[in-house]
């Protein structure tokens, strides 16, 4: 009977494993497209078949975008822009997650509402007025400057995100910290962000996707070559010569690799950290 | 918290270096330059031009930049309001009267009648550095039309020996060159939904019939409508594709150039180009048939160059126009970007392409800007979406530029065209 | 007693602000001058020609009235609300559909999830592009079409197709991240309320619609919610992949909005397309917080 049994599982577990790996190779095709043409010659991009794989394969568009004089430079700002972006989610969005979690405030509905509403604001809107006072603080063209701007999205989704976490931090822990004579400062740093760790990886990962992304900000607050991240590559390769899909490609296989490859890392924490936030609210 | 305080930081840094004294008496004043040159011919010559400049005197040091196109007339747009514009800026001839009504260029008209060589500059490009007065807030530095591509390996095939000459034997020849089944259309344009769209669709809507062509001011007139029902007719019959409304100029050159298209509308910087082509075929150049034989209608393109409001040293900066728009300079810059002068007194030496340049040229007498008028991007919208509904909706060419008219008609009441 | 615990708890209270009042105060500072900036150029007729020159003047709901009197607004409306709630059924059914499926313990569950999320993590510019690139007339997808023998249509061409290609997109960035949420508000779900139905003779559709859907409101509506808002302010990507073209088909009130400030300089209308924008996801918002009192209490 067990045997019969395990058999049916076995090869239920193979059946799903195999629907699984199917739904996958169909869902990721797109990317597989992405990747391949931007190993193709110019003259099978423009060719007039369509081939689904370089049948000449060529390293030339990677080349042309890593060997661009202003790639490592790039490189470094869209870092920038990322640690500076999370910089500031973590130091502002995590203190204010905790506040509204763990404690009743009156008007807490009014923060809500404010954190809500700031996700509402698209870039055609915050851009002008945005540019007019950091022209007039003098603020324009500096490192914080798009990072800034972002993170007035990121915090918020940093606060509806983590907040759930807080608030389902069990109270004894908040008791033995301050039974071991912790002021609240302290209780919170040693006590409470570790038991968010989770949640706090997913902000992290989120808050330098959102600066490591960002386009908009960046290109308009900081006109200089010196400031520009890689995205602002996307421009380079749609000129008067036309679309170089080839290299336009590879460019977009660049830009996601390191999102990729922080995902693989943090895979497991991303998955817990978005699932709590959004819904067990 | 520990924010404030950072923030509190930058901002009396920023103070303190603002502050300071940057140059000493008698150096020369630091001076931006933004502008958007992609192709790398004009890209790198923009480089080394500025060096030279740089090098041939010690009144300002111009630093160059590049800024991509879309990005840099936002800069423009915001600039107006906040005051932070580069000392001199490059701008597409029909942009510029927007940006001179949003008062982001400066009045410099003094400076340069002084010159005294601006009889020399060609009336078109010259009025799109004006305000509706007539005053001039900055140079045309280069100037380009458009002209017909012909592959002439296929119209050989189709039976033609010549270039198309009227519009009658031009329908017949994109007619007879379409070949369905060796993916060959007779005719490639770009109509994409922006200011590349209106300027190649320009010339078939101001195309002259039977005597009489009319100005985006009267699109609702025989001539105009005749125009939009010949490309319409096109595309209704499979001898232009339907994507040319998604189809940059660039885009729809390389399908000439991939021999895609039998015929093609061509800008003079595609002659730079050529070398895409190689020895695939054979390719002639002629002024487009737009309309009755023996006539030809363009449209003027072309960059231009401002000095933008609150420049430094603002007779430093027209000094460099001037050096930039001076006849010798020009006629180099012709021939390493593959544009045309804007003055008639210089001469550009092509060292390549020299028939095709020479029918650009004679174009040229042909040409007509747009506008220039501050509105005119919403003149534009009207022109490219009027063309795309007939194209994409097949709606009736003459309820396309009756719609248009709605929305041109009170624009130019206000403000008439030049 | 109780006075002792008054202050504890007012101490409490301020406690809280200190942690909150900082991003909040963030927040008023860098996003409440552009709200306020916004609302009041959306009063007034500034453009091209009056920008810099002043005679601007208040024209109180003028704009707001021509905007819904104007054809190609209503239009990008339409579009706006089509392709939420287009991308919302999608990404909401398959994502759930996939979440049943992946919320099963088997193998390749874990990694393969996780595999899905990619497509979520590309930056909206490189999938405008691609999209561009496979929707194209000869690109992949009619290509691929073809090999069916299906002549698939001009995408990106006619005024028909080229929304539901920019949907299609949107809802293969959208699926993964629906599915998420929803496998989470699944396994909030204790096995043994299933176990019992089945002893009782449930069979599995009446066990998906009795117990899975009223357990999973909770969270069912704040993903739709969530949804609701990012996917109505889309921009990104049909900027780049169509710039909303052809013919305003896939103009959406973002793409809409910029076009007007940046390209025509009608700044005020601009503003007011944003504010239309603006106030629809605000009360969506207020829904959402309604939703979410209700839980907590």
């Amino acid at each position: 009977m067990k045997e019969n049994v395990g058999q049916k599982e076995v090869r239920r577990d193979i059946r799903n494993s195999v629907i699984a790996v199917v739904l996958a190779v169909f869902f990721l095709f797109p990317v597989y497209w992405m990747i391949q043409i931007s190993f193709k010659s110019d003259a099978e991009t423009f060719g007039k078949i369509l081939t689904y794989y370089p049948r000449e394969f060529t390293f030339e568009p990677w080349l042309v975008n890593l060997q661009d004089k202003t790639f490592l430079l790039s490189l470094r700002n869209s870092f920038i822009n990322g640690f500076i972006t999370m910089g500031i989610t973590l130091v502002l969005g995590i203190p204010a997650a905790y506040g509204m979690g763990r404690y009743r405030v009156r008007g807490g509905s009014i923060f809500l509402l404010t954190f809500l509403v700031a996700q509402m604001l698209p870039a055609s809107l915050t851009l002008t007025p945005m540019y007019l006072i950091f022209s007039k603080m003098g603020f324009l063209g500096t490192h914080f400057t798009a990072p800034v701007a972002i993170a007035a999205a990121s915090i918020p989704f940093a606060i509806i995100t983590l907040r759930p976490y807080f608030k389902s931090v069990p109270i004894s822990l908040d008791e033995a910290a301050r039974l071991d004579g912790c002021g609240s400062v302290r209780a919170f740093i040693s006590v409470m962000i570790p038991a968010v760790k989770t949640g706090i990886i997913t902000i992290i990962v989120i808050s330098f996707l959102n600066g490591w992304n960002d386009l908009v900000y960046s290109m308009t607050f900081n006109v200089g070559e010196a400031m520009r991240p890689l995205t602002a590559n996307i421009y380079k390769f749609q000129n008067a010569y036309g679309t170089k899909w080839n290299c336009i490609m590879a460019y977009g296989t660049i830009l996601v690799l390191p999102v990729i490859l922080l995902f693989i890392f943090l895979q497991k924490y991303i998955v817990g950290g978005l699932v709590a936030g959004a819904v067990k609210d | 918290m520990k924010k404030r305080l950072l923030t509190t930081g930058i901002a009396a840094m920023s103070l303190m270096v603002s502050a300071m004294p940057v140059y000493a008496e008698g150096s020369p004043t630091e001076v931006t330059l933004w502008h958007y040159f992609d192709a790398s011919a004009d890209a790198q010559a923009i480089v080394e031009w500025v060096d030279e400049y740089n090098s041939l005197q010690s009144d300002i040091h111009i630093n160059c930049t590049y800024v991509s196109r879309e990005e840099l007339m936002n800069q423009y747009t915001i600039g107006a309001l906040s005051g932070e514009l580069p000392d001199i800026g490059m701008v597409d001839s029909p942009d510029m009267a927007s940006y001179i009504s949003l008062g982001v260029f400066e009045d410099i008209t003094s400076q340069l009648e002084e010159w005294g060589e601006l009889d020399q500059f060609y009336e078109g490009p010259l009025s799109s550095c004006m305000d509706s007065e007539g005053k001039l807030y900055g140079l045309p530095q280069n100037t380009n039309c458009l002209a017909l591509a012909c592959n002439m390996d296929v119209l050989a095939e189709a039976g033609y020996d010549h270039v198309p000459a009227s519009l009658d034997e031009f329908k017949e020849m994109v007619a007879a060159t379409t070949n369905a089944d060796n993916d060959v259309y007779g005719f490639a344009m770009c109509c994409i939904s922006t200011e590349e769209g209106t300027f190649q669709l320009l010339p078939w809507l101001r195309s002259e019939l039977n005597g009489e062509s009319v100005n985006v001011d009267n699109l609702t007139a025989e001539s105009a409508i005749n125009g939009l029902t010949v490309l319409g007719d096109f595309v209704a019959n499979g001898y232009m594709s339907k994507e040319c409304v998604n189809w940059t100029q660039a885009d729809a050159f390389n399908q000439f150039a991939a021999g895609k298209a039998a015929l093609a509308e061509v800008g003079t910087w595609h002659l730079a180009q050529t070398d895409t082509i190689g020895d695939a075929f054979k390719y002639e150049f002629c002024m487009l048939p737009t309309g009755d034989a023996g006539t030809s209608t363009s449209t003027i393109g072309g960059e231009n160059f401002g000095i933008c409001s609150g420049a430094e040293n603002i007779e430093g900066c027209v000094d460099f126009l001037k050096w930039l728009c001076s006849k010798e300079k020009e006629g180099e810059w012709a021939v390493t970007a593959g544009k045309i002068p804007t003055r008639q007194d210089a001469t550009a030496d092509y060292t390549y392409e020299q028939e095709g340049f020479q029918v650009f040229v004679d174009e040229m007498n042909f040409a007509q800007a747009r506008g220039p008028h501050a509105e005119w991007p919403t003149i534009s919208e009207a022109v490219y979406t009027a063309s795309q509904s007939v194209f994409v909706d097949g709606t009736a060419p003459a309820d396309a530029l009756a719609a248009a008219m709605e929305k041109i008609t009170p624009i130019v009441e206000e403000t008439p065209l030049p | 007693m109780r006075k002792r615990s008054l202050s504890m708890a007012a101490r409490k209270s301020r406690e809280a602000y200190c942690f909150i009042i900082p991003a909040f105060i963030y927040m008023l500072l860098v996003l409440g001058y552009p709200l306020i900036y916004n609302i009041v150029l959306s009063f007034k007729n500034v453009n091209v020609k009056n920008l810099t020159k002043g005679g601007a003047i208040f024209v109180g709901f003028q704009n707001y009235i021509d905007l819904f009197q104007n054809d190609t607004f209503v239009l990008v409306l339409k579009n706006t609300f089509i392709f939420t709630i287009a991308c919302l059924v999608f990404q909401f059914t398959i994502g759930f559909a996939l979440a049943m499926f992946f919320y099963q313990k088997f193998r390749l569950s874990g990694p393969v999830r996780g595999l899905l999320l990619v497509s979520y993590m590309i930056p909206m510019s490189v999938t405008g592009l691609l999209g561009k690139n496979i929707f194209s007339n000869a690109g992949l997808v009619n290509n691929l079409l073809g090999k069916f023998g299906v002549s698939g249509p001009e995408w990106l061409v006619n005024t028909s197709t080229a929304l539901i290609a920019v949907i299609i997109m949107n809802c293969w960035v959208g699926i993964p991240f629906n599915m998420l949420l929803l496998i989470s508000g699944l396994s909030s779900i204790s096995p043994e309320v299933y176990e019992s139905a089945s002893i009782d003779g449930a069979n599995w559709g009446q066990r998906f619609l009795h117990i899975t859907i009223p357990l999973m409101k909770g969270s069912m509506l704040s993903v739709l919610m969530l949804g609701f808002i990012y996917t109505f302010r889309a921009f990104d990507l049909m900027y780049i992949m169509t710039a909303g073209g052809p013919l305003n088909s896939t103009d959406v009130l973002g793409t809409y909005s910029y076009m007007l400030s940046f390209t025509q300089y009608e700044f005020s209308k601009g503003s007011a397309v944003a504010m239309v924008l603006f106030v629809c996801l605000f009360i969506v918002g207020l829904f959402y917080l309604r939703l979410l009192s209700k839980e907590d209490d």
